[in-house]
């Protein structure tokens, strides 16, 4: 098959009456409508309210006395309140609500207790609340991405348990007699994270584990989150979306099974290589950072497993979005994969470690990964919730290019100063005030990256709440990025 | 409600939700966006290719290498990844005097005690600032004899002075004898007189120390005439063996001192 011979289907000529497969997923569509906008609404609110606080994070770097006079927006309370906004109230929120439209897609079923997922977002959005909340009022626990209080976490975990407990529900409902690989991903990802999060709880708070060893727990729970679950539900959503938009089938079934489970076994190995030089017994550091290096066997593979399904089909980039975002998202799990190899190296880490890189290496998987994955699948499903298409192509176009040039900017600005600021950490003819004073231009830099970053969270989230009030177009045609010329566009 | 299907599918999926899709009514067109999909994804079965065959290999033997050579022997006590017997290392880095700091040299060391105490006056580039605090690069009193300067540093100085001509004395300069221990004096003194183009003796703790002794009775700042009153040649008691100056004959190094490794 190849691109020019896939027609858009004429909309004007209805599908056959009996075309069961299309009433099907129109019934799935419309089951699962409130609760997946429900996700998506607070996932939006919230990543504006993430954007605001970054603004503070970037600017306080370069500009100390920011609002220093207020205590609720001091550096250490804004910072951890910007990441768990971003983590749990963005991030976690609207990979659930795709993972929740691809759970009903892929199971063949329309949505059933739907009221499980509408509590689940509602104390989500409680304990996400109450948790930003604790932090800016000083409640921190200052465990990387595990800062919110525990009268928080506690509601989270109580959200999650009525998320995970419809997701093996609905598993139980499905149809049909094969497990598609985005179910695998999503069911993982469903499953490890109450492992993560409860072992990270567990060994940190209820049980707390002696000394240095509370940082190793905190550094493993912070680096799993990144890999089993919103690696899992990122990679998931792009195995789903690649090939449904450029109808053809995933190149192949063998590398999939391959670099699922080779992701599954060594991911959750890794976490310490970020303590390179602390004060741990060696060969923690090292399992760690050999772990790491074997991610490249899943990572190779899931590539190769994308780019060849890809092959010949990159022109379609031109004109769907959600092609666009997905494929800029797989790209960047490959980048954001071998840099976080290579950073992990001792002989890399001892200059990188605990500077602006590593914040780098988590912007990189969380953004350019992950959050360009789940726009690109947002662009694929409000549309079928809400009977609109996007209103306008050049907002989408804005909000591609500032958010690709935004995340670049960034992880260049911050690798490159982070690189530079170790090296001086290194020179002992250096005092430390030196290799902070260097990286300043580098965190405006940063700052500026910061500004098309949110830019394009304002104008996405404009799109956004035009779907939601209906005032997208009417049309039987999608919203593409550019004009089509005949029928080449694929089947978004 | 306006969205009762014409066809009889539906009842196959038993679900009458309410949907409502705007102004369309016949469920025929509404689902515009799902009848234009392509059909749900599929698996195709492409076998595994040789180089990737060849990357998991080369991954799987990187990998199990960086864990055999850094893995510390796996023991729960070593913090060095290359396994070493912690005492052996010790025993690698220097006569017992070699402490943490013995990487750096005196000249270095002295850099970080003078960025941290002494900048802000006389400034990083050692010229200190015109009529308020005294230069330090070129200056007489720096270059000359090393007993000027410590004397200088452990009691400090007020009043008018004159250095390179100029005259200061608007500031006050703070003993650190109680602040700085022998070593960071000699260190820090090492550095002033070694940099920004000067090139004097080095300066050692014990030096400091044997001054300390004599001027634990002297109870404030030295002035002008204090100094002056030294001559300007004067060196410490003890001095290096191989330092810049060479130590007079009558006060040689005492006999039972290790030579220290210069930087």
């Amino acid at each position: 098959m190849n691109a020019t011979e896939i027609p858009l289907k004429e909309p004007s000529v209805s599908a056959a009456a009996g075309d069961a497969e299309q009433l099907e997923r129109a019934y799935i569509d419309a089951s699962t409508r409130v609760p997946v906008l429900m996700f998506y609404t607070s996932a939006m609110a919230w990543l504006i309210l993430g954007t605001l606080l970054a603004g503070f994070v970037s600017f306080k770097l370069h500009s100390p006395d920011l609002f220093s006079d207020i205590s609720f927006l001091t550096w250490g309370r804004v910072r951890p309140a910007h990441m768990n906004v971003m983590v749990y109230g963005w991030a976690s929120m609207a990979g659930m609500g795709t993972a929740i439209w691809l759970m009903a897609r892929l199971c063949r079923t329309v949505l059933r207790y739907p009221l499980l997922l509408v509590a689940g977002a509602g104390f989500w959005n409680l304990g996400v609340l109450l948790g930003v909340g604790g932090i800016l009022l000083g409640d921190s626990t200052g465990y990387q991405w595990l800062e919110f209080p525990h009268y928080a976490a506690i509601i989270l975990f109580v959200a999650y348990t009525l998320v995970v407990s419809w997701a093996v529900l609905m598993f139980r409902y499905r149809r049909g007699e094969q497990i598609y690989i985005t179910q695998w991903y999503l069911l993982g990802a469903f499953l490890w994270f109450p492992w993560l999060y409860a072992a990270g709880q567990l060994m940190l708070f209820v049980v707390p584990v002696q000394g240095v060893l509370q940082s190793a727990v905190g550094w493993w729970y912070a680096n799993n989150l990144l890999f089993l679950w919103f690696g899992a539900i990122g990679l998931g959503t792009a195995y789903y979306m690649i090939p449904k938009v450029i109808g053809r089938p995933v190149y192949s079934y063998h590398l999939a099974t391959i670099g699922f489970w080779t992701y599954a076994l060594f991911s959750s190995w890794t976490g310490m290589q970020r303590l390179v030089d602390g004060p741990f017994p060696a060969w923690m550091i090292t399992a760690s950072i050999a772990a790491t290096i074997l991610t490249m066997i899943p990572v190779a593979t899931v590539g190769l497993n994308h780019h060849m399904t890809m092959q010949g089909y990159f022109p379609l980039m031109r004109y769907s979005p959600t092609l666009r975002f997905t494929v800029f998202g797989a790209m960047s799990y490959t980048i954001f994969s071998v840099i976080g190899v290579l950073i992990s190296l001792r002989s890399v880490a001892r200059y990188v470690n605990f500077t602006q890189a590593s914040i780098a290496y988590s912007h990189l998987g969380l953004y350019a990964f992950f959050t360009m994955v789940i726009f690109g699948s947002m662009y694929y499903i409000v549309p079928r919730l809400v009977g609109r298409e996007w209103r306008y192509a050049s907002l989408i176009k804005l909000h591609f290019w500032a958010s690709a040039y935004g995340i670049g900017l960034m992880t260049l600005m911050l690798l490159a100063g982070g690189f530079l600021q170790g090296a001086n950490m290194e020179n002992p003819s250096l005092v430390f005030s030196e290799s902070t004073e260097t990286v300043l231009p580098y965190l405006r830099g940063r700052s500026l990256s910061g500004i098309l970053l949110a830019a394009s969270h304002f104008i996405f989230a404009y799109h956004f709440g035009l779907m939601l009030l209906g005032l997208g177009r009417t049309s039987t045609v999608p919203t593409f990025l550019n004009p089509v010329e005949a029928e080449t566009s694929g089947g978004h | 409600m306006n969205d009762e299907p014409k066809s009889p599918a539906p009842k196959a999926f038993g679900v009458g939700q309410g949907m409502d899709y705007g102004e369309l009514a016949d469920v025929q067109q509404v689902h515009a966006a799902v009848q234009r999909e392509k059909r749900e994804p599929r698996v195709g079965a492409e076998p595994l290719s040789i180089w990737l065959i060849a990357i998991y290999g080369l991954a799987v033997f990187f990998g199990g290498a960086y864990l055999g050579r850094y893995s510390g022997n796996f023991s729960s006590g070593g913090l060095d990844p290359m396994g070493a017997p912690p005492p052996a290392k010790k025993a690698a880095a220097g006569p017992a005097g070699g402490e943490q700091a013995a990487e750096l040299s005196p000249h270095d060391r002295g850099k970080k005690i003078f960025a941290a105490n002494c900048q802000t006056c006389h400034q990083a580039n050692g010229l200190g600032v015109p009529s308020q605090y005294p230069p330090l690069a070129g200056s007489e009193f720096t270059t000359g004899g090393s007993r000027r300067p410590a004397m200088i540093v452990l009691k400090g100085l007020q009043g008018p002075v004159k250095v390179k001509g100029q005259q200061y004395g608007a500031a006050v300069m703070q003993p650190w004898d109680k602040t700085l221990t022998d070593q960071k004096i000699a260190d820090v003194l090492t550095y002033e007189r070694s940099d920004w183009g000067n090139s004097a003796s080095p300066v050692i703790a014990e030096q400091i120390t044997a001054l300390r002794k004599e001027l634990a009775n002297h109870p404030e700042s030295f002035t002008e005439p204090d100094i002056l009153a030294v001559p300007a040649d004067a060196e410490l008691p003890g001095g290096p063996p191989a330092g810049g100056a060479p130590p007079k004959p009558g006060e040689a190094a005492k006999p039972g001192e290790p030579p220290k490794p210069r930087g």
